[in-house]
């Protein structure tokens, strides 16, 4: 066996007590196209973080064709040969592609951009890899699929070795996909080592060699994609610790479908390109668990559902009234709330403290002729704070300071504090400890038991079985199936949600 | 130290206020006496009262350029309804009435449309100059045998120059406003995280266009304080640079310019800040062009100081 | 490069509206009207020039006035004061502006400050400086008496096109003064940097995503240093340009004049999210609120709806500029069947 062209070998990260990553080995040889995946929270991003330099390691080495890598310096690592495909994108919009491409060293005579070395080149680069772009093109006006072949043409130009991909499909159509997937397998013939990062299951086992599975913080599993089963791969993600007991012990204060008053009816909902033909009755009382890999459109829906997103197609119905959700402020008024998923830049208001987090979605309740009474505040609020058990529990704490799982606590808080109706999670429970997890999860029972109907998104498959009253999966935009929890068994769901739809 | 550095920085502006006033006591023992005190508060309850309104539009994340010639045009409406015979309260609610439709329209155009607030208030400081001067031309208008309006500008309650008694009043209720209603704290969520306010119901637009109609509105009283103070109206009056020393005491006060959390009392404490130095160097008598380049390099540090302290 | 169409806009609308000056003007389509033009609004438009290079950048200069008194001041010193020759006093002149810009620069990359406040900051300083220095106070007999030194009034100078070309008797063309040739010269020497060295696309690719640009290992701290420069820079040409127009300098030159240059560089599409925008859309923005502005004051229309129309058309060009860039959005997104972001 040739050496690896990347060899990382016990590469960790941890901050303070928290371990991010434990010490972990990573091998990727020339050609060889290598998914990495975990659920989120798993290490995942910090492992990519720290082979971009965008994070400094606490330990271990990376060696690139024998030589070390530059950790911790972005520039210089791009430099040495690894480059990042980031899902954002990393490209000048306004300029052209060849500019794009060959940004920052465009070939020069006399202090003049040589714009016919520069064509020639870029060309040259695009000829040999089978890119077909055109050199001109205004790089805002590409297509995304267009534009991520821009940026892998300007990782090449940078003379790349090994090309990272983040979720690299998260926004394409599905034929776009494959074009993209062609363009990768013929990079992999030419000899460029590829990490590709990925949730999606079909793409994994359609584009790549071999598979790493990282779970807590680790690498549990190391395969060659061909050796290995859909239904294996999940369970290594998901990971086995909920054991039989636990489940049962779940099973018995689950109720189907709660008091049996159908509070929230979903009626035929799409929207075109994205989710088709969503339909479900969400009952007073109980939590219906929403899963499915990511990218199947599942937060799209639900912000459809709370007035945040546009839907073209279908009704809801609230207790029996048909609702045309319009804005958020309109959803609310229905007594409709929705914790979103990423807290930093949807949920919080990071600069302000708990306390103000905590009434921004109340404040009308505290004021007597548009002045507030801090006192109802206080009292709210410190009765909140109790019942969250946020730490530390001092309201005028800056939320942005807080660890992640008191901030999602916060964010749930502000939701419970308006006592909605129907209430929609987005992933409650990213980033978060297991400690956190299970106070949000008695959070969450304890509002059904009042007679909460809540909808719950995720893809952690543990707090699915663990949390569900029922569970329905989505693939692609549809719903597939919808069935009580109790009494689900778990390769059932696994090879639903991994299912080739 | 460093630990020091840390908890004494969010009183950087007062401990530097209290020193001010320490220094200047000493060097000048005229410097604390009662009249000297008034005439510091006199000459900055202007653009104090600028400076209030402009904190809710800074913590928007926003910005208002035209305050200025609002000022302007609001005196000169002030004038021409009085002249008019309509009476006082009708000219003082014409002025008024302007400056918070005008600013209603900056904050339309940046929060409905999204264009950026720098170049919309630019685009309006230019608009609203040109119809002042087309109002009222270039000249002064003398504002004679008006002794009621006058008495706003030039009059004393107890001693305390009416102008304070406004700005002073204003100011609480600026700070009121700021901290003991909702809508301090709905502003403050719109500049901190406008897609959460949105996802937490929050009219953002609203919320936008109503700091700027505020900020109209308080330049519009600064501006008939004005016209009163010098007995004329004039539609140069609040001339280029006026929006920098608003803009300026807000951001001494702490609050970012890229929005979230601020504070009308530290930006009045931002106020006070300016009218000291401006005061400390006409006592030691410093020639203008001093004045100017020690304000410009002070509001510097003093910003940069704040920029590292965020990181 | 942007679509044809798209970059065709601009120039299409320029003379249509000069087009329609020249009908409905009187005396607009006169020799000596366009003399005026060329004259009166070069200098702006070198100002334009400089402002383009921070507003690629993401940021803007407020200081651009203030520099340009500060030139026009050591201007009026040097040569009424000190007697300093004019030869010399032009390179001088040169770096005080260009050193006023890198000062800018500098607190934009070192002290972290956002370029508004930092210019806003500068503006003042710069202005008091003016004041410091001004040879008007510090020797009062001198303020009346003009500049002479020919080297420096030799700027105020016009060429008559109709000779130089032999047409004499044909047509009757207007004289071009010598500001709007070195206009034409600074631009040709900016566009050239910005659009064809490495130090141009450098900026462009900071201005598109500074990271990106970062990453690429281009020294961003540097590049943003000289943008500020080149507006101080173009701003000490202006002030050549002005003092010798003027023959003396006063403490107020180009007081808000820095409003214009941003309007005319935003009107000649740079817009202010960065990474976009050509000179020559600057110098025509220039001359866009230059005709507009000349022709209804030839119209008798009072001077101050000019200053409501400057503003009206800075409106107008943001919200273009804005609805360009949502349509284009939404247009690829149907097309391709995507989400927008």
């Amino acid at each position: 066996m040739t050496a690896p062209l990347l060899e990382a070998t016990g590469l960790g990260k941890s901050y303070g007590t928290l371990v991010a990553l434990k010490p972990s080995d990573l091998r990727l040889n020339r050609g060889e196209v290598r998914a990495l995946i975990g659920s989120n929270g798993a290490g995942k991003s910090t492992l990519i973080k720290c082979l971009t330099g965008a994070v400094t390691p606490s330990g271990g080495s990376v060696l690139l064709e024998g030589k070390p890598l530059p950790l911790g310096q972005p520039g210089a690592i791009i430099r040495s040969g690894v480059s990042c495909i980031y899902q954002h994108s990393n490209l000048a919009p306004m300029m052209s592609v060849m500019d794009n491409i060959s940004m920052g060293r465009q070939p020069t005579r006399f202090g003049f951009v040589d714009r016919k070395t520069q064509r020639t080149q870029v060309q040259d680069l695009l000829a040999r890899y089978g890119i077909d772009l055109d050199p001109d093109a205004l790089v805002g006006t590409l297509p995304t699929v267009k534009q991520k072949e821009v940026e892998i043409a300007k990782a090449l130009a940078q003379d790349a070795k090994v090309l990272l991909m983040d979720e690299p499909t998260g926004w394409l159509a599905v034929s776009d996909v494959r074009r993209l997937h062609e363009t990768v397998r013929l990079l992999a013939a030419k000899g460029v080592g590829i990490i590709y990062i990925s949730h999606m299951l079909d793409e994994i086992f359609a584009v790549c060699d071999s598979l790493t599975i990282l779970r807590d913080g680790e690498v549990v599993t190391e395969r060659a994609v061909d050796r290995i089963s859909r239904t294996e791969v999940v369970a290594a993600m998901v990971g086995e610790r909920l054991a039989r007991e636990s489940l049962a012990a779940a099973d018995s204060g689950r109720k189907a479908t709660g008091s049996g008053e159908v509070r929230l009816s979903v009626r035929g909902l799409g929207r075109r390109g994205v989710f088709r033909d969503i339909s479900f009755d969400l009952h007073a009382g109980e939590i219906l668990c929403i899963t499915g890999l990511i990218g199947s459109k599942r937060t799209e829906m639900i912000h459809a559902l709370f007035g945040s997103a546009p839907h073209d197609a279908g009704e809801v119905l609230l207790n029996g009234k048909r609702l045309v959700p319009r804005s958020p402020a309109w959803g609310m008024a229905n007594g409709i709330g929705l914790v979103p998923e990423d807290r930093q830049h949807e949920g919080l208001m990071l600069g302000m403290p708990i306390r103000d987090n905590l009434v921004m979605t109340t404040l009308r309740r505290f004021h007597r002729f548009g002045v507030l009474r801090p006192r109802g505040i206080d009292r709210s609020v410190s009765s909140l704070i109790a019942a969250l058990n946020v730490q530390p529990p001092r309201p005028a704490q800056l939320v942005g300071r807080l660890s992640g799982g008191n901030q999602q606590k916060v964010l749930i808080g502000k939701w419970l504090a308006r006592d909605p109706s129907v209430l929609i999670l987005d992933e409650p429970t990213v980033g978060v400890d297991v400690g956190a997890k299970a106070e949000i999860y008695a959070l969450l029972r304890a509002a059904r038991d009042r007679g909460m109907a809540v909808l719950v998104v995720s893809s952690d498959l543990e707090e699915v079985t663990t949390l569900a009253d029922r569970i329905g999966v989505m693939n692609r935009g549809r719903l597939l199936s919808l069935r009580p929890a109790a009494g689900i068994t778990r390769p059932e769901l696994v090879a639903e949600i991994g299912a080739d739809a | 130290m460093t630990g020091l550095m840390t908890r004494a920085a969010p009183h950087a502006l007062t401990l530097c206020v209290i020193a001010f006033v320490m220094i200047l006591a000493v060097l000048e023992p005229a410097f604390l006496s009662g009249s000297n005190l008034i005439g510091i508060l006199r000459a900055v309850s202007l653009v104090g009262i600028m400076a209030l309104g402009m904190t809710f539009v800074i913590m928007t994340g926003g910005i208002d350029l035209s305050v200025g010639p609002v000022s302007a045009i609001a005196g000169l409406v002030a004038y021409f309804a009085l002249v008019a015979g309509h009476g006082l309260v009708a000219a003082l609610l014409a002025g008024a009435g302007l400056g918070l439709l005008i600013g209603i329209a900056n904050g339309l155009l940046v929060a409905s449309l999204g264009l950026p607030a720098i170049i919309v208030t630019l685009g309006t400081l230019s608009i609203v100059r040109g119809s002042a001067l087309l109002l009222g031309g270039p000249d002064l208008h003398g504002i004679r045998d008006q002794a009621a309006y006058s008495f706003i500008g030039s009059g004393a309650i107890y001693g305390i120059p009416v102008p304070v008694v406004i700005f002073l009043v204003l100011a609480a209720m600026a700070w009121l406003l700021q901290s003991r209603t909702p809508f301090g704290t709905l502003v403050a969520a719109v500049g901190d995280n406008e897609r959460a306010a949105w996802l937490s119901g929050l009219n953002v637009t609203a919320i936008k266009a109503a700091t700027y109609g505020l900020c109209g509105l308080l330049a519009a009283i600064a501006g008939m304080i004005q016209s009163s103070q010098v007995h004329t109206a004039s539609a140069t009056y609040g001339k280029f640079g006026t929006e920098l020393d608003v803009i300026a005491a807000v951001v001494l006060g702490g609050t970012q310019l890229s929005g979230g959390a601020g504070s009308v009392a530290r930006t009045l404490l931002g106020v006070l800040f300016l009218g000291l130095l401006n005061n400390g160097m006409n006592i030691l008598n410093l020639s203008i062009d001093i004045q100017l380049i020690a304000k410009g390099a002070i509001i510097a540090l003093a910003l940069s100081l704040a920029a590292r302290r965020t990181g | 490069m942007p679509s044809l169409s798209s970059r065709l806009t601009l120039p299409v609308f320029f003379l249509a509206v000069l087009a329609i000056f020249c009908l409905i003007a009187p005396n607009f389509a006169s020799a000596g009207n366009f003399e005026n033009l060329m004259a009166g609004y070069a200098f702006i438009g070198i100002l334009a020039i400089g402002q383009s290079f921070p507003i690629l950048l993401r940021g803007i200069d407020l200081s651009v006035g203030a520099i340009l008194a500060l030139v026009g001041m050591c201007i009026f010193d040097l040569s009424l004061m000190f007697g300093v020759p004019g030869w010399a006093i032009l390179p001088l002149a040169l770096l005080v502006g260009t050193l006023a810009g890198v000062v800018n620069g500098l607190m934009v990359t070192v002290l972290r400050l956002s370029p508004f406040i930092a210019t806003l900051a500068s503006l003042a300083a710069y202005r008091g400086l003016v004041y410091a220095i001004s040879g008007r106070q510090l020797v009062p007999e001198l303020s009346t008496k003009p500049i002479t030194d020919r080297w420096i009034t030799g700027f105020e100078t016009y060429f008559d096109l109709t000779r130089v070309l032999g047409l004499k008797g044909v047509v009757k063309l207007p004289w071009v003064p010598l500001s709007f040739l070195i206009l034409l010269g600074t631009l040709l020497v900016f566009h050239v940097l910005l659009a064809h060295t490495r130090f141009g696309r450098d900026l462009y690719a900071i201005g598109g995503n500074p990271e990106a640009a970062r990453l690429a290992g281009i020294k961003v701290g540097r590049l943003t240093v000289a943008a500020y420069a080149i507006s101080g820079l173009c701003a000490a040409i202006a002030a050549i340009l002005l003092v010798a127009r003027l023959t003396t300098s006063t403490e107020g030159l180009g007081e808000g004049i820095e409003l214009t240059a941003i309007a005319a560089a935003v009107i000649g599409g740079f817009s202010l999210t960065g990474g976009t925008g050509r000179l020559l859309g600057s110098v025509i923005g220039t001359f866009l609120l230059g005709i507009v502005l000349i022709g209804l004051t030839q119209m008798g229309i009072s001077p101050f709806v000019q200053q409501i129309l400057t503003g009206l058309i800075l409106l107008v060009a943001v919200g273009n500029d804005r609805l360009q860039t949502l349509r284009a959005d939404r247009q690829r997104a149907r097309a391709l069947g995507e989400v927008p972001a």
